[in-house]
Formats: C-alpha cells, sequence, structure tokens
C-alpha cells in the first residue's frame, strides 16, 4: 500500500465507527429518552396507552393503599390534576404521602399509570428538580429558592 | 489564631500562584534560566500553603470550632473522630479545597520528581499548574471559602448527612478527586508542548507515568463509589448512568485512551498531535465533571453547593481552560511535527482503533449526559436519558473494541501480520468458545445472550494470557527457558497483561450478575421461608436497636442450604433523628464470589414486613476487575525502562521509512 | 500581635523561595535541551538489552536504532539551535513581584475577607473557660454536658428548666422539671412549672399531661393559684362553661389584685360570661403571651435573667439569711454555671452563718463533698 492508501484507509475507518457512532446516538435519542411529565400533561395532552413517560408530582395525602406481595396504589397530584400509580417492589425510603415523587412507565389502556421504578432521592429537603418546577409553575412550591435550583 | 492563619494561608497560595501562573513561564519563553527555576519552590511552597489551610480546616473540625460556619453547617460535636475528619471534604467548601490540595500536590510531585524533564518543559507545565491553581483559589476565596466566621459561635453544629457518614463515601471523594485532578498534569503538559512548540517520544516518555497515576486513581475512585451505591441505596443497582456517575466515567474513557494514544508516541513518535488533543480533552471532560457536580444544575444526592453564582464560576473558570487551550491547540498543532508512520494493520493501527472506539464511546456518554441539560435549558421539555440510551449507543460501541483487545498486543509495530496474531489467539479463541457453551447449555435459551458475553469475557481475560505466554515463547523453547524470558519481560508487559485480563473479569461480573441475577420481592411474616437460588430463607422477625446516633428496624433472616443453618442475614431501616432522615441498610452475604442481598421495605401494620432480595451471581467480579486493572496500572508505572517500539523491517523497500512528511 | 508576627513570617518565607532562584545567578543553559537526548541514548541502551535478552530479532533492533539515531539528531539539531540562554533583564522585574506583589496583594486580601480579630473557638475549651461574659447557650451547653455525666443530680434539672423556659425550649424545659421532680421530690411549685411548660410547648393548650400535673400541685398545696389558673383555663378550652365561671370565680375571689395573673383571670373570666366582643378576645392562651415575651427579650437580657436568678438568691441569702438547704441550692447553682469560686465563696459564707449550728455544718460538709469543693 502506498502512503496515501494507508491514510486513506485509516481515515475510512475512522469515519464508519464516526459516523455509526453518530447513528446510533441519533437513533437513541429518537427513541430511548422519556419526557418528564405532570397530571396535567397527562390529562391535556391525551398521552397514548402504551407509551413511557416520567411521571412526577406530589403523593396525594391518604392515597397509598398497600396489597400483599409489596403492591402498591397510590395517586399523583399536580393539585390541578390527579393520576392513579400502581407499582409493585419496594418504594424508597423517602416516599411518603404529601412528597414529591418520579416514577417511570407506561399509561394503561383503563388510565392507570403502571409504574415500574418509583424514584424519591436520598435528601429529606430533595424534591426532585422536575417536580419542583412544575409544582412551581402550579404556584404550589413554598420551598426557599435556593433548594430548587 | 489557628484558623485566621489557615486563612492567611490561602490568600498568600492565590498571590503566590498567581506569580508562578507568570515566572516561569516568561522564563521558558525568553529563555531565562534563572525565572524558570522559581517553578520548582514555588510549587513545592504551594503545595506547603494550602495543606497549612487543609490542616487549620481539619483541626476546626477536630475542635468543633463553631465560630467557622463551614464547620458549623457541616459538623457537630458528638460525631464519631472518622466522620469529623471525612467531614472536612463532605461538603461544597471542604471538598474544593481538597479538589485545590491534590491540584498543588500533583505540582508538588513533579517539581520534586521531573528532574529529567527539560528545564523549559518543566517550567511551563508547572507554570500552565499556577493558572488552575490560582482560578480555583479565586473561586474559592471569592464564592466558597470554607474559612468564613461567626463572630457569636452557636454552641452546636447542623450534623453531616447521614447518607455521606459512611466509611466509602469517606475515601470516595479523594480517591476520584486524585484522579480527576491528576489528568491536569498531562493537561499542563499538552499546553506547555503547544506553547514551546515542541513535542517528541521524550515528552511522551515524561507524560506517561502521570496519566498512569491519574487514570488508576480514578479507576479505583470510580469502583469505590459504584460499590458504595450498591451497598447503601439498598436496590442492588451498581451503576446507574446518573449524571455524576457519567461525570466521573467520560475523564476515564477519555484518559484510557490517552494511556494507549501515549504508548504510540512514546513508542513511535506517531500520532502526536492527536496525543496532545487528547490529553485537553481528558482535562476539559474533569473538569466539565467539577462542573457538573459542584454548579448544583443536577440536583442529586452529590450536589451539596446549590448557588448559581458558583455554577457561574465555575462556569466561566471551564469556558477559558477549555476554549483557551483549543484556541491554542487550533493554532500551534498544524506547527508541530508529524511523527513515524505505520501501516492500518499494526500496533499503531490497532491502538487508533481502541482510541475511535474510545473516544467514539466518550462522546456518547457526553450527549447522553449534556442533552437533557441543552434541551431544557432551549425548549424547557424535560427529559431523562437513562440505561436505555446508553445501552443501545455504548454498548455496541463497546463490543468491537472488546473483541479487538487481545489482538492489539501481538500485532507488530509499524506492520503488524493480523493472520498470525489470530494463530497465536486459537486457543484463547477454544477456551471462550467452550466457556459460552457451558453457559448455553447450563441455561439455554433463556438467556441469548449471556452466553456471548460470557465468551467475551474470557476471550479478553484468556487472550491476556495467551499474549502474556507468546512473548514468552513458552511453547518454543521449553518450560524452563520460557519461564526465564517471562521474568526478563520488562514489567510494563504485566501491567498491559492485567490491565486488559481486568477488563475482561469486570465483563463477567457484569454479564453474570445481569443475565443470571434472581430477584425476588414479597411481603413477609414472621416464619415465612422462601426460596432464593437454592438458599432457604427463613424470616424470624424484625426489633428496633439503638445506634450510636440513629435508631433501627432490624430484621432477621436465617439462611439455610440443604437443611443445615449457614448464616443469618439483618438488614435494617434506620433513622437518623439530627436530620430526621431514613436509610436502608441491605445485608449481604458473598459465597465465593456471589453475593446474596437482602434490604427491607415498609413495615406494615400487623408485623408484616415487605422484603427485596436478590442473589447476584459473580457480582464481585465488577470490582475484582477493576482492582486487576490498577494493579495493572501500578505494575506499568513502576517500570522506569525506557521502552523502544522496535518496528518490524520491512521486507521490501517499497515503504520508505522517512518519518517527515 | 503574634498573629501578624505570624503573617509577616509566612510571607518572608513565601517570597524567599521565589527570590532565591532569581538571585542564584545565572546557571549554563546548555544543558537545556539535554534531557530528551538523554532520553534517546537511554532508549539505543534500552534496544541493545532487549537484543541481548532476545525479546527483539537483529534486524528490529538495527530498525529501531535508525528510527532512534534520527530522533536524537532532531533533537540535538534543535537543542543547538534554541540552547542559547537569554539572560534578560527579566529577571530584576521578576524581582519585584514576590518582593512587592506578594506582601501587599496578600494583606490587602486577606484584610478584605479576613476576620484577623476573631479567635478560634474551639467547643472544648468555650466549655471550660470563665463563665463570664459568655452568652447564655454556652452556658446551658455547659450545664447540659455537667447532667449528661451526672443525671442523678436533681439540683442541676432544677437550676436549668426555667432558663429552658426562657430560651423558649418548653419541651426541654418540661422533660428537666419531670427530671426535677423523680430526683427531689414532687412539690407545688415544680408541678406548676412542669405543667405550665407542657402548656406552652402545646402552644396554650392545656393538654392531659399537664393537666395531672397541676392537679397534683393543687393536691401538694391547694391554696396555691397557678395550678388552679390553668386548671380553669383547662376547663373553659374543654368547652365546660359553667365550671369554668365557677372555678375562675373562686379562684379570684380573694386574690390580690397586684398578682400579675388577675388581669389575664379576668379577662378569661369576662370573655366566658360573654362580656367581650369577640374582636377584643385575646387569640391565644396567656401562656403564649409569656414565650412571646421571652423570646422577645435580647441575648444579653437573657443571660442576665440568668445570672440575675442566681445573684438575686446570692443576695437575699447574704442579706436576710435562709435556710441551709438555700445556701446549698446556691452553691449547686454556681457550680452547675461552672464559677467554682463562687461557689467556694458562698461555702464559706455559709459556714460563718451557721457557725453555731452543727448539723448545719454537717450539711454543707456534705455539699462541699458532694460539689467537688473539699481539698
Amino acid at each position: 500500500m502506498t502512503r496515501k492508501q494507508r491514510r486513506l484507509t485509516l481515515i475510512g475507518i475512522a469515519a464508519v465507527v464516526l459516523a455509526s457512532a453518530a447513528g446510533l446516538i441519533l437513533y437513541a435519542l429518537n427513541d430511548q429518552i422519556v419526557f418528564f411529565q405532570t397530571p396535567t400533561d397527562v390529562v391535556a395532552k391525551q398521552i397514548p396507552a402504551g407509551q413511557r413517560i416520567r411521571l412526577g408530582g406530589l403523593v396525594e395525602d391518604g392515597s397509598v393503599q398497600r396489597s400483599d406481595d409489596a403492591k402498591v396504589s397510590f395517586r399523583v397530584t399536580d393539585t390541578a390534576n390527579t393520576v392513579a400509580v400502581t407499582y409493585v417492589g419496594i418504594l424508597p425510603d423517602l416516599f411518603r404521602e404529601g412528597q414529591g415523587v418520579v416514577t417511570e412507565g407506561i399509561v394503561g389502556p383503563d388510565g392507570i399509570f403502571r409504574a415500574d421504578s418509583v424514584l424519591a432521592k436520598h435528601d429529606e429537603n430533595y424534591v426532585p428538580k422536575e417536580v419542583a418546577d412544575a409544582l412551581k409553575a402550579q404556584g404550589v412550591w413554598k420551598g426557599d429558592g435556593a433548594s430548587a435550583q | 489564631m489557628i484558623v485566621e492563619t489557615g486563612h492567611f494561608a490561602l490568600v498568600l497560595a492565590f498571590v503566590l500562584a498567581l506569580i508562578q501562573s507568570v515566572v516561569p513561564v516568561w522564563g521558558a519563553v525568553t529563555s531565562d534560566r534563572r525565572l524558570m527555576e522559581t517553578a520548582a519552590p514555588v510549587a513545592n511552597a504551594l503545595f506547603v500553603l494550602v495543606a497549612l489551610s487543609f490542616a487549620v480546616l481539619t483541626w476546626a473540625y477536630l475542635a468543633s470550632d463553631f465560630s467557622v460556619v463551614n464547620v458549623w453547617e457541616n459538623s457537630h460535636s458528638a460525631k464519631p473522630l472518622i466522620f469529623k475528619i471525612s467531614g472536612v471534604w463532605g461538603n461544597h467548601e471542604g471538598s474544593m479545597l481538597l479538589w485545590v490540595l491534590i491540584l498543588v500536590l500533583f505540582g508538588s510531585l513533579v517539581a520534586l520528581f521531573s528532574g529529567n524533564v527539560p528545564a523549559p518543559l518543566r517550567a511551563t507545565v508547572l507554570g500552565v499548574q499556577g493558572w488552575i491553581t490560582a482560578a480555583f483559589l479565586l473561586f474559592i476565596l471569592a464564592t466558597s471559602n470554607p474559612f468564613e466566621r461567626i463572630p457569636q459561635a452557636p454552641i452546636e453544629g447542623n450534623d453531616l448527612n447521614p447518607l455521606l457518614q459512611d466509611i466509602g463515601l469517606a475515601i470516595h471523594p479523594p480517591l476520584l478527586y486524585l484522579g480527576y485532578v491528576g489528568f491536569s498534569i498531562t493537561f499542563a503538559f499538552a499546553v506547555a508542548a503547544l506553547i514551546l512548540g515542541r513535542i517528541d517520544a521524550a515528552w511522551a516518555r515524561w507524560v506517561r507515568p502521570w496519566a498512569l497515576l491519574a487514570w488508576v486513581f480514578l479507576t479505583l475512585g470510580i469502583a469505590m463509589g459504584s460499590y458504595w451505591a450498591y451497598y447503601e441505596l439498598g436496590w442492588g443497582g451498581w451503576w446507574f448512568w446518573d449524571p455524576v456517575e457519567n461525570a466521573s466515567f467520560m475523564p476515564w474513557l477519555a484518559g484510557t485512551a490517552l494511556l494507549h494514544s501515549a504508548i504510540v508516541m512514546e513508542k513511535r513518535e506517531a500520532l502526536k498531535v492527536w496525543t496532545v488533543l487528547l490529553a485537553i480533552f481528558t482535562f476539559s471532560l474533569s473538569l466539565l465533571g467539577t462542573f457538573l457536580v459542584r454548579s448544583g444544575v443536577l440536583t442529586s444526592v452529590h450536589a451539596f453547593a446549590v448557588d448559581p453564582e458558583r455554577g457561574l464560576f465555575i462556569l466561566v473558570i471551564l469556558c477559558i481552560f477549555i476554549g483557551g487551550s483549543f484556541t491554542l491547540y487550533a493554532w500551534r498543532a498544524p506547527l508541530l511535527k508529524q511523527g513515524g508512520l505505520f501501516a492500518p494493520i499494526s500496533r499503531e493501527g490497532a491502538l487508533v482503533l481502541n482510541n475511535l472506539f474510545l473516544t467514539a464511546a466518550t462522546v456518547s456518554v457526553l450527549v447522553g449526559t449534556l442533552y437533557p441539560l441543552a434541551l431544557e435549558a432551549v425548549t424547557g421539555e424535560k427529559i431523562s436519558v437513562g440505561a436505555p440510551f446508553f445501552n443501545l449507543t455504548f454498548g455496541p460501541l463497546m463490543i468491537p473494541l472488546l473483541l479487538a483487545i487481545p489482538f492489539g498486543p501481538l500485532l507488530a509495530w509499524k506492520r503488524g501480520d493480523l493472520l498470525a496474531a489470530t494463530q497465536r489467539l486459537y486457543a484463547a479463541f477454544g477456551v471462550a468458545l467452550l466457556a459460552a457453551l457451558a453457559v448455553f447449555w447450563a441455561w439455554g435459551m433463556r438467556q441469548v445472550l449471556a452466553p456471548i458475553g460470557v465468551g467475551l469475557a474470557v476471550w479478553i481475560m484468556a487472550g491476556a494470557v495467551a499474549e502474556l505466554l507468546s512473548r514468552t515463547r513458552i511453547t518454543e523453547i521449553g518450560l524452563s527457558r520460557g519461564l526465564s524470558r517471562l521474568v526478563g519481560l520488562p514489567r510494563s508487559a504485566f501491567g498491559t497483561m492485567l490491565g486488559h485480563f481486568g477488563v475482561g473479569v469486570t465483563l463477567l461480573g457484569i454479564v453474570m450478575a445481569t443475565a443470571f441475577q434472581t430477584e425476588l420481592v414479597r411481603t413477609v411474616r414472621p416464619g415465612d421461608t422462601f426460596d432464593m437460588a437454592g438458599y432457604q430463607l427463613t424470616f424470624t422477625g424484625i426489633a428496633p436497636r439503638q445506634g450510636p446516633n440513629y435508631t433501627e428496624q432490624v430484621g432477621h433472616l436465617v439462611v439455610r442450604q440443604g437443611g443445615a443453618e449457614i448464616a443469618a442475614m439483618d438488614p435494617s431501616k434506620r433513622i437518623y433523628p439530627a436530620r430526621g432522615m431514613p436509610t436502608t441498610e441491605a445485608s449481604i452475604l458473598t459465597f465465593g464470589f456471589s453475593q446474596l442481598y437482602v434490604s427491607l421495605g415498609e413495615t406494615r401494620d400487623d408485623g408484616a414486613v415487605d422484603i427485596r432480595a436478590y442473589f447476584k451471581p459473580m457480582i464481585t467480579l465488577i470490582w475484582l476487575g477493576t482492582l486487576v486493572m490498577s494493579i495493572g496500572g501500578i505494575i506499568s508505572i513502576t517500570d522506569r525502562r525506557l521502552r523502544v517500539g522496535a518496528p518490524k523491517p520491512a521486507r521490501a523497500k517499497t515503504a520508505g521509512l522517512s518519518p517527515a512528511e | 500581635m503574634t498573629l501578624w508576627i505570624l503573617f509577616a513570617l509566612m510571607t518572608g518565607l513565601t517570597a524567599l523561595t521565589v527570590l532565591m532562584p532569581l538571585r542564584r545567578g545565572s546557571a549554563s543553559a546548555s544543558d537545556a535541551g539535554a534531557a530528551d537526548e538523554a532520553v534517546y541514548k537511554a532508549q539505543l541502551e534500552e534496544v541493545d538489552r532487549d537484543l541481548q535478552r532476545g525479546l527483539v530479532d537483529a534486524a528490529q533492533a538495527e530498525a529501531a536504532r535508525t528510527e532512534i539515531a534520527r530522533r536524537l539528531l532532531a533533537a540535538h539539531k534543535q537543542n543547538q539551535r534554541n540552547g542559547k540562554s537569554a539572560a534578560t533583564g527579566a529577571v530584576k522585574w521578576a524581582a519585584l513581584l514576590p518582593a512587592l506583589l506578594l506582601p501587599a496583594g496578600a494583606l490587602g486580601l486577606y484584610l478584605w475577607i479576613g476576620s484577623p480579630d476573631l479567635p478560634d473557638q474551639p467547643l472544648e475549651a468555650r466549655l471550660q473557660s470563665n463563665p463570664e461574659g459568655q452568652p447564655v447557650e454556652v452556658l446551658v451547653a455547659r450545664v447540659e454536658r455537667h447532667l449528661a455525666a451526672n443525671p442523678q443530680d436533681g439540683q442541676g434539672w432544677e437550676v436549668l428548666a426555667p432558663v429552658y423556659m426562657s430560651l423558649g425550649r418548653p419541651q426541654d424545659a418540661a422533660q428537666a422539671y419531670a427530671n426535677a421532680i423523680r430526683l427531689n421530690g414532687a412539690s407545688e411549685p415544680r408541678q406548676s412549672s412542669l405543667g405550665e411548660a407542657l402548656v406552652v410547648a402545646a402552644e396554650g393548650l392545656v393538654t392531659a399531661d399537664a393537666r395531672a400535673a397541676f392537679e397534683r400541685a393543687v393536691q401538694l398545696d391547694p391554696a396555691a393559684a397557678k395550678p388552679r389558673f390553668f386548671l380553669a383555663l383547662a376547663l373553659g378550652q374543654e368547652g365546660k362553661r359553667d365550671e369554668a365561671i365557677s372555678a375562675w370565680k373562686r379562684l379570684l375571689d380573694g386574690a390580690n389584685p397586684n398578682e400579675i395573673w388577675v388581669p389575664a383571670a379576668q379577662q378569661e373570666l369576662a370573655q366566658l360570661e360573654g362580656r367581650l366582643p369577640p374582636s377584643l378576645q385575646p387569640p391565644r392562651g396567656p401562656a403564649a403571651a409569656d414565650v412571646e415575651a421571652a423570646a422577645a427579650m435580647s441575648e444579653a437580657e437573657r443571660g442576665e435573667m440568668i445570672r440575675s436568678m442566681v445573684d438575686g438568691l446570692k443576695t437575699r441569702l447574704e442579706a436576710d439569711g435562709g435556710s441551709v438547704e438555700e445556701w446549698v441550692r446556691l452553691i449547686r447553682a454556681q457550680i452547675v454555671m461552672g464559677d467554682k469560686d463562687a461557689a467556694k465563696a458562698s461555702l464559706a459564707k455559709a459556714r460563718e452563718t451557721f457557725a453555731a449550728e452543727p448539723p448545719a455544718l454537717d450539711v454543707l460538709r456534705q455539699a462541699e463533698t458532694d460539689n467537688g469543693l473539699g481539698s
């Protein structure tokens, strides 16, 4: 191979790798990201059943019901609208009624949200960032400005 | 007086860093030896001053001097000694001070151990270190001063976040910072080379130990953080693709690429311009990580700092250093001389391939980490980029790289022989195939990808061993001569072998723990028994217990195997009253490389409790593998020999040897 | 002063690290580039060693040597070109930096952001030092530490409880009163104060626990006004209007109109009898007003209040005399506040007072050993 051919081979391989990397990233960005929605979004946007979303808000007071084998159902609210959620598994330490929560899963055909993960981060004062913003928009947020940054 | 001495030492260090930023570089540019000679003593003095300052802050924590705001906010007189010490960096101000302490420590090490580096290069490197030091000291003094005082000192402090009161988190940040900040040295070398307009194989020889050192610390730091998340967060995950994890993972990927390209440069004087770019890129990612964690743009466990002013300040530092160094690169890099030539199929070619994939993988992680932030800033739309994204991008980019690992070291420099290399890997391939078939036979079609993954892991491990053996020619020259050749091999050969072997070990752990873990979530009452991967677990009850600064509900389980009682497990849920914060303490039993993991959930009124149990086969291999990699790195550092990549001579004269292009 | 001498010393030493290399005179710069040549020479030797060990074959070694030799030559050429050291006049200017910028910059910046007047305040030392002039929180912390070590010290709890009340920590005060009752026995004032602390903690609501405390107090001293006041309040809060009215009437009947609680009681009575328009009705119970008064006190006032409690007792005993128990209580209080010398002085005075009473002297001797004032 001549020097030029060698260089072309290298550049060619590099181009192929980078192009496939870019392709993968673009494809994944279209397909694998999950949008954050509030209960109001879920009601207003008519999110189709089966689409994967993150649902965030406050756990409605008195809505948590447990049954055997770690099944739990509760309602997530942003004070304007409310969505019923079911989840099987162990809830995080800081999952409490009246506190912020983010759940990920799909909306079932019956309108009930089936969560496969529930996040409540590990800080007593922590309200997930998305939830804080959404609640602020609803005028419910009363936390100090600093902890919502 | 003690506290104010620490404060003054920090101020003095800042002014001294300004001097270090100017004088040695000035000397290097004007070839004035006396100016250059200030670099080393000033670097040492900087270390002494910042260390003094750090020692004073530690003293304030130990003595519970609540007239220091930082101590009052993050300590408590009744806290155990170890957490009083780790509390020093368990908060924003203290951890930034630790960051700078490690920065000047590296500067001092360069001053002490770089006697063989030409004076202008050394002076410029330390000068560039001085820029970084000055910028971050200014950041500390202006926005995050740990020595702020309260005239009327409170009588008790606010205590440290209980989640951080853990031995794992006491050592995780220093290790991680040693890695992050260690790459500032390679960055300084790269910028110095650009300023001086001179770069050659010797440069790579001097940079290599620093890159290796930083890489080893970063590897250990990431592994430690991963293990901490595994046992402390209570749901058995060991990697979450959390932005904070990504922030440390990106410099690791880029740093790994840098290690490999520096080898090519040292031995063959090729890839010079690329290596310089990679050195700048790696430290830029370290700075980006510092920004992401410290500015609070990602509200998460790690973001103790929530102050927009700080975020903006770090962002400005970030832009100046990254923007400045890339501008310098664009301006000066074309002036650097090109180095040696090589064929696509050669050791150099393999290392280029390694760099290509590692960089592409780094970019995929970078996009996944920054895209949600950018999208939110631009459109206000909130998204989460989680494991599915990274599995789809990072995964496919890693597979060809992992497949190629065993080939690389077997190819000759300059022009390699793929066929010959393949022949030497027949045995390794056979072993890998057997392993894959064994997994397939044992578990069948249940997990289609598992046999492939296990095969790949064994392929890498066997390939690493095969490479070492083939260098001894043990099959050709007999055992005793082969062994004597083995002893005579340079230590870096063992370093390479262990580094690659460790990758295989970690991969094996990942594949096994992911594909064959058993998970069980159920509500149990005292007396209930359930099966878990061949073990019978009996829940016997739950009882309260009082700890030193917490109360806990402890569940008790008896583990039996074949009727015989073999162990007990005590998972618990703790409440730290100082902050009213609950934590989950999982109970973990280790059998060989595998672990049984039990954590408690909600307790019901009738005495029943939710339990989450996992059996994670071979999971400890994930962290043992990183340990093996790190040992490989350390062995490579101790190899002080000057290595040469002997090129394979051309058979025909067609390919000219002239290196200059 | 020591601080500034120390700072000057640190600055001087730091400036020396820059000045020393500058003064050291210009060494020959011809070896400036020799370092990379040394690396290549060492690489050449390494190739020979590798060849001997058989790690590379002769052809490879030759190729490697050619390459390295080429690098060596290039490096050598460049070093020849760049090797000239220019002893510029920059040294003079550079020397000005540490001489001027370092002291001026460091001092200026430090004076701007530092707090040179603030001494260190390690917790242990603060708790050991002279109680004079310490803020009340420190005094409380000292008593708390003392009680953590000696939880059976009933007198300590008794001293601490009213301080907690004045600091607006009624929950702690209630706990302290309960401890004092457990250790020193029940008495009307202790039971009433316990009840009062519980009421303040409940923001003016007379809880069941508080009520029980007041009832015990009335049993101990049926004439005491405070528990009867709160019991009447409780009746009103429970909606037993008629019983409450008669309780208030019984309480006010024959009370000295100068007592501070009388206006509040009259107001309660008026409210129950419907003689007050709602707008004039007190928003909360009188206990809440007490808390506000205490909270409104400044730091200094609070400290003053505690000291004045002890001082008041002292003045009264020294002027009017008192029982030996009261003297012991004063000594106890002074010890607990950390003022050992004052306690010793009080002990001496008490000895004088009771010189003629051997049983009282025995009590004092006991107090001396209990409080570690002996020897």
